[in-house]
């Protein structure tokens, strides 16, 4: 990203995470309380007061409105807060490229980026609106109206049983190994990698669980070709981080992290992702959906895919980690699979060691806010899978719906 | 009384200004994708004003109903207790012929799912749920071969 002026460079100052459970695991909180534990707690990561924070940015189907929290927070000021359309997990590091591009306006100092996910205390994330009919006396099918746009769209895919997104996106990797012959055994190997990884992690809600190969085979079938492993986890936590200028980093006692380059979008006709459309390209179709995003990515960057240290994948499904890594052009169309079955995903020795807190398959499920964290956590040299001299960290937002990324580094 | 492969209890299909017309179609057993009543593009699923033109007229066209499977998915996971007994079923994503490249999501019944393969043709057929509610699923269609033992069968 070309600096609007030097001095106002954005930067990562502060990281906070709430403990991570899994689904129901934190019954006494709430998942609104807890994402005001994680702005608080990153806010002191930073060495910065509450009294400095003028920013709230969150994305998508947030029930944690930042207007409260901003109240609740006692915030002496609210000067920007922002929403990102992308939906589910597409738009954390678009948050935190709003965030960026606030303060690098001057529109905010200092903005903080949350995301709270407590899936036990309200409903399973992605099941689509009227998957669950009510119980009750014998009633005649026939027609609803939709309350949303979404709703509508998924008219199309409801009564057909594809109720929630491990059946819509285990049509795209079905596509995907009809094309270019993808086999279980290389996404088996995404679920094997993360996992070691996790075990590391003493943040990582299946940390103390290993996996093998034949762990992976041997899990039952959710939706073919995914099984239980393929599918990331169902947990309660939150995390922040918080973003303002190189200038006021240098006040600051962290070591400030550069975002070096962001973008977000979509291609022309993947409307909200292959969940509602299946009538888009096949090319399209069968990609994470980040193709346009990764040209502007590494544009805004002036880095590429050789120039990256650490990924932070989004890994809701194993397979759509593979389609991302083909997007983001760490190989080609197609190649995902053999690339992660060489082990270039896994630390120490792999080429591009990937989710190395344990991702969402093992980690936690916040949404890829967590990824964000991570990054900052490999530039900072503290994550428990650290990299050596890891300068440079690429994080992907979501797959397969509009999506968005961030390029991460040391100054 | 029509076959039945789904339970009542299955969600009804939300619907809107633009898409209700659809469903409606449905109903009376017509398989439509949206054509544009200005460029002649068709879109499913449909939607108040074309991508490619922006004129919002729009007529529903009647296609053949059959088409090949683009993709699919054998769900063996019954996510609404429903479906418990109904597992594994099967979701695909028809090509749909006469229809621009527009594609559906629906479901292939009558077959093993182990059978089940990219690219093979298959055919529309009606679920009649509710008096205004009719679900268009397809199955194989039929070969000359399985034609034929078709026609044998309602000779005995």
């Amino acid at each position: 990203m070309r600096p609007v002026t030097a001095g106002r460079r954005p930067c990562v100052v502060g990281v906070g995470e709430t403990r991570y459970a899994r689904w129901g695991g934190i019954p006494e909180t709430s998942e609104y309380q807890l994402a005001l534990s994680a702005i608080v707690g990153a806010v002191a990561d930073a060495g910065l007061s509450m009294d400095d924070v003028d920013g709230l940015a969150s994305f998508a189907e947030d029930r944690n409105e930042a207007t409260f929290a901003a109240a609740d927070l006692g915030l002496a000021e609210l000067r920007y807060a922002t929403l990102s359309w992308l939906p589910g997990g597409g738009g954390a590091c678009a948050a935190v490229a709003n965030a960026a591009m606030a303060v690098e306006t001057g529109a905010a100092e200092v903005v903080v980026v949350y995301r709270s996910l407590c899936q036990g205390q309200f409903h399973r994330f992605g099941q689509g609106p009227g998957g669950r009919p009510p119980a009750g006396p014998a009633r005649t099918p026939g027609l609803r109206k939709a309350r949303t746009l979404l709703e509508a769209h998924v008219g199309f895919t409801m009564p057909f049983g594809m109720f929630s997104p491990p059946i819509a996106y285990a049509m795209v990797v079905q596509r995907h190994m009809h094309r270019f012959g993808t086999t279980e055994h290389q996404m088996g190997q995404v679920a094997v990698t993360t996992r070691a990884h996790a075990a590391r992690n003493p943040r990582a809600v299946m940390g103390t669980r290993p996996m093998t190969m034949d762990d992976y085979l041997a899990s039952r079938f959710v939706s073919e070709p995914f099984r239980l492993f393929d599918c990331c986890l169902e947990t309660d936590g939150a995390c922040a981080v918080v973003v303002t200028t190189s200038e006021r980093a240098l006040d600051l006692a962290r070591t400030p992290i550069e975002i070096v380059g962001h973008a977000q979008g979509t291609p022309r006709g993947f409307g909200h992702g292959q969940y509602s459309n299946v009538s888009m390209p096949d090319d399209d179709y069968t990609s994470a959906g980040a193709r346009t995003v990764a040209d502007r990515l590494w544009a805004s960057a002036g880095l590429g895919p050789a120039d990256i240290d650490v990924a932070e994948i989004y890994d809701h499904f194993t397979g759509l980690v593979l389609l991302s890594l083909e997007d983001f052009g760490f190989c080609g169309r197609g190649e995902g699979g053999p690339l992660a079955a060489s082990g270039a995903l896994a630390w120490p020795d792999g080429a591009l060691p990937t989710n190395t807190h344990g991702g969402s398959l093992s980690e936690a499920y916040i949404h890829g806010l967590n990824h964000v964290v991570e990054g900052v956590r490999q530039l900072r040299g503290e994550s428990t899978c650290q990299v050596d001299g890891a300068e440079t960290v690429l994080v992907t937002s979501a797959a397969g719906v509009p999506t968005s990324a961030l390029v991460l580094g040391r100054p | 009384m029509t076959e039945r492969w789904f339970p009542d209890e299955m969600p009804d299909p939300a619907v809107n200004a633009e898409t209700i017309g659809w469903w409606q179609e449905a109903a009376a057993h017509r398989l439509v994708v949206q054509r544009c009543g200005d460029c002649r593009r068709t879109r499913h699923p449909p939607g108040p004003i074309c991508p490619a033109c922006r004129s919002t007229v729009a007529q529903w066209a009647e296609v053949p109903g059959t088409g090949v499977v683009f993709t699919y998915t054998v769900v063996r996971q019954a996510f609404i207790g429903c479906l418990a007994d109904r597992i594994p079923y099967v979701v695909v994503a028809v090509e749909l012929d006469g229809a621009g490249g527009a594609r559906m999501v629906s479901n292939l019944v009558d077959i093993d799912p182990a059978d089940v393969s990219i690219g093979m043709p298959v055919a529309v057929v009606w679920e009649d749920m509710g008096p205004e509610l009719a679900i268009p699923r397809f199955r194989p269609a039929p070969t000359a071969e399985t034609a034929e033992a078709g026609t044998k069968g309602a000779q005995r």
